[in-house]
């Protein structure tokens, strides 16, 4: 498994962000669901070891972060999307995604056909020599996807990585999720179920800080049947799990 | 005239008789797109033992804000400094007002991409110290032309010019070694906690060896004029602090 949590949970003051998480993921496409405020992007930065959790143990690519060694290594092998990633004006777009190429230590040489190849994947190939300040969001976006995947990371964690982007570039950008998801672990933040529904091979559903769903697309689906609230069946099951949990009623 | 910029997008998924059109492509992407690293980056890459390190070390001036901030901050303290007539204690607490300013300009406060630097294999703090020092040898050095330039000027000049040759002999060059060192060490022994402890430490020896040989150090501490000062002084640097490393708190320890 290359994320294994256990019982995790962070404490913000008095506000419990995540209430015990206790999760698994191999490789393939986690979607990560809940409305604001579940604790979706505290979760990820626990993932993405920006943030340790106040209690719970955390175990990625078979290492524990809490030991500097081992997080380097695990740094090494992640891809990492913040949810609010901000970007330096005045660098292009290939600098950017070779900056943070070099502070993910990837051997130099190796460098600028990663770079190529990462900006080639996001599509961003006749903006590679633009400056970011010149760029649209979406495709600043696309860039901060860009510097998650340049080096070919095992573990991938976007928060609203879709954010921004047109329904032509989503439809782009799922197809690339699907393709990543083959080899690594990939963890999607979002609050578009059809996202979910199209690049994910399995959900988790949050909210309160606690993961109140797990399992396939289709079987949030199913939870929907015969509910009323929502347009398209997996916003049906979305919020059947939702209502239900929140009745204390039965979760995954 | 503008170079022609590549593009894969007729050709990505093309396969011609076993040639990966897409593969040869991105290849040649590579190539125009490679930025050749100067001497300057060269050198600091086999110093610092990190092309991640020697990159933030270089592009350090060119993230404008946290860079004004940066630098503002540094010649304020500077000219405390040099203008309280070489106070122990006010020399003691400038380099951690300036540390605390550089952390904010290039740290959580005005780093766009901080949080992303935070999941990097490369350490945060120790681009924290690269940071401080391409801040403070750029500034050393900048300090150096402008003395240079008001010194042989007019009278009014002459003054300005000696405010500045002040300032950089004896804030911004002591403190640019003081640096270096502290991030050789940090770069030697693999810890930027180490490098800090012995930044310190060197400076800490610096300021009481002149400040013994001077007198001054005594008059630092017996002079109840000087009390409201170093209390406002340290108040604005426990704020400072506090808020520069709001968003740090609960981060894993190096």
């Amino acid at each position: 498994m290359n994320i294994e949590l256990i019982n995790v949970t962070r404490s913000f003051g008095r506000n419990r962000a995540v209430d015990g998480v206790s999760l698994e993921a191999g490789p393939g496409v986690l979607g990560l669901l809940g409305p604001n405020g579940a604790g979706k992007t505290s979760l990820l930065r626990m993932i993405g070891t920006v943030l340790p959790p106040s209690s719970g143990q955390i175990r990625l690519l078979d290492r524990d972060p809490r030991s500097a060694g081992p997080r380097r290594e695990i740094r090494r092998r992640l891809g990492y999307l913040p949810q609010n990633l901000g970007y330096y004006p005045a660098f292009t777009v290939v600098e950017f995604v070779e900056y943070f190429a070099l502070l993910k230590d990837m051997p130099p040489a190796r460098v600028p056909r990663a770079v190529a190849t990462a900006v080639e994947r996001v599509d961003l190939g006749t903006r590679a020599r633009a400056r970011l300040r010149t760029l649209s969001g979406g495709m600043l976006r696309r860039v901060g996807i860009a510097q998650a995947i340049v080096n070919d990371p095992d573990l991938l964690l976007l928060d609203e990585p879709t954010a921004g982007l047109d329904p032509e570039q989503r439809v782009g950008f799922r197809a690339l999720l699907r393709d990543l998801g083959r080899s690594a672990t990939v963890v999607v933040s979002t609050h578009l179920v059809e996202d979910v529904g199209a690049a994910c091979s399995e959900v988790a559903l949050m909210d309160a800080g606690r993961v109140i769903f797990r399992g396939t697309p289709a079987e949030l689906v199913a939870r929907g049947e015969g509910h009323a609230v929502g347009d398209a069946p997996m916003e049906r099951g979305y919020s059947a799990v939702l209502q239900a949990a929140r009745r204390g009623g039965v979760a995954a | 005239m503008t170079e022609p910029e590549p593009s894969a997008h007729e050709h990505g998924e093309l396969d011609l008789g076993g040639i990966d059109l897409g593969r040869v492509w991105t290849g040649v992407a590579a190539e125009v797109w490679r930025r050749h690293p100067g001497p300057a980056e060269r050198m600091a890459t086999r110093l610092l033992r990190s092309p991640g390190l020697a990159r933030a070390l270089l592009t350090t001036p060119s993230l404008m804000l946290p860079w004004l901030i940066s630098t503002a901050v540094v010649f304020a303290v500077g000219g405390l400094i040099t203008f309280t007539g070489g106070q122990s204690l006010v020399w003691l607490l400038g380099p951690g007002i300036a540390a605390v300013g550089i952390s904010y300009a290039y740290g959580p406060g005005a780093d766009p991409a901080w949080e992303l630097s935070c999941s990097m294999p490369v350490s945060e703090r120790m681009v924290l110290l690269v940071r401080a020092v391409s801040v403070f040898a750029v500034n050393a050095f900048l300090g150096l032309v402008v003395s240079g330039i008001t010194y042989a000027g007019t009278s009014p000049g002459a003054r300005a010019g000696a405010a500045t040759v002040a300032i950089t002999v004896a804030w911004l060059l002591p403190m640019t070694a003081v640096c270096a060192l502290t991030l050789a060490v940090a770069v030697a022994v693999r810890s930027a906690a180490a490098g800090a402890s012995a930044g310190v430490l060197a400076w800490m020896a610096m300021v009481f060896t002149s400040s013994s040989a001077s007198g001054h150090l005594t008059a630092a501490v017996t002079d109840s004029s000087t009390y409201l000062a170093y209390l406002a002084v340290a108040a604005c640097a426990t704020a400072a602090v506090g808020y520069a490393t709001r968003a740090q708190r609960g981060t894993y320890e190096y």
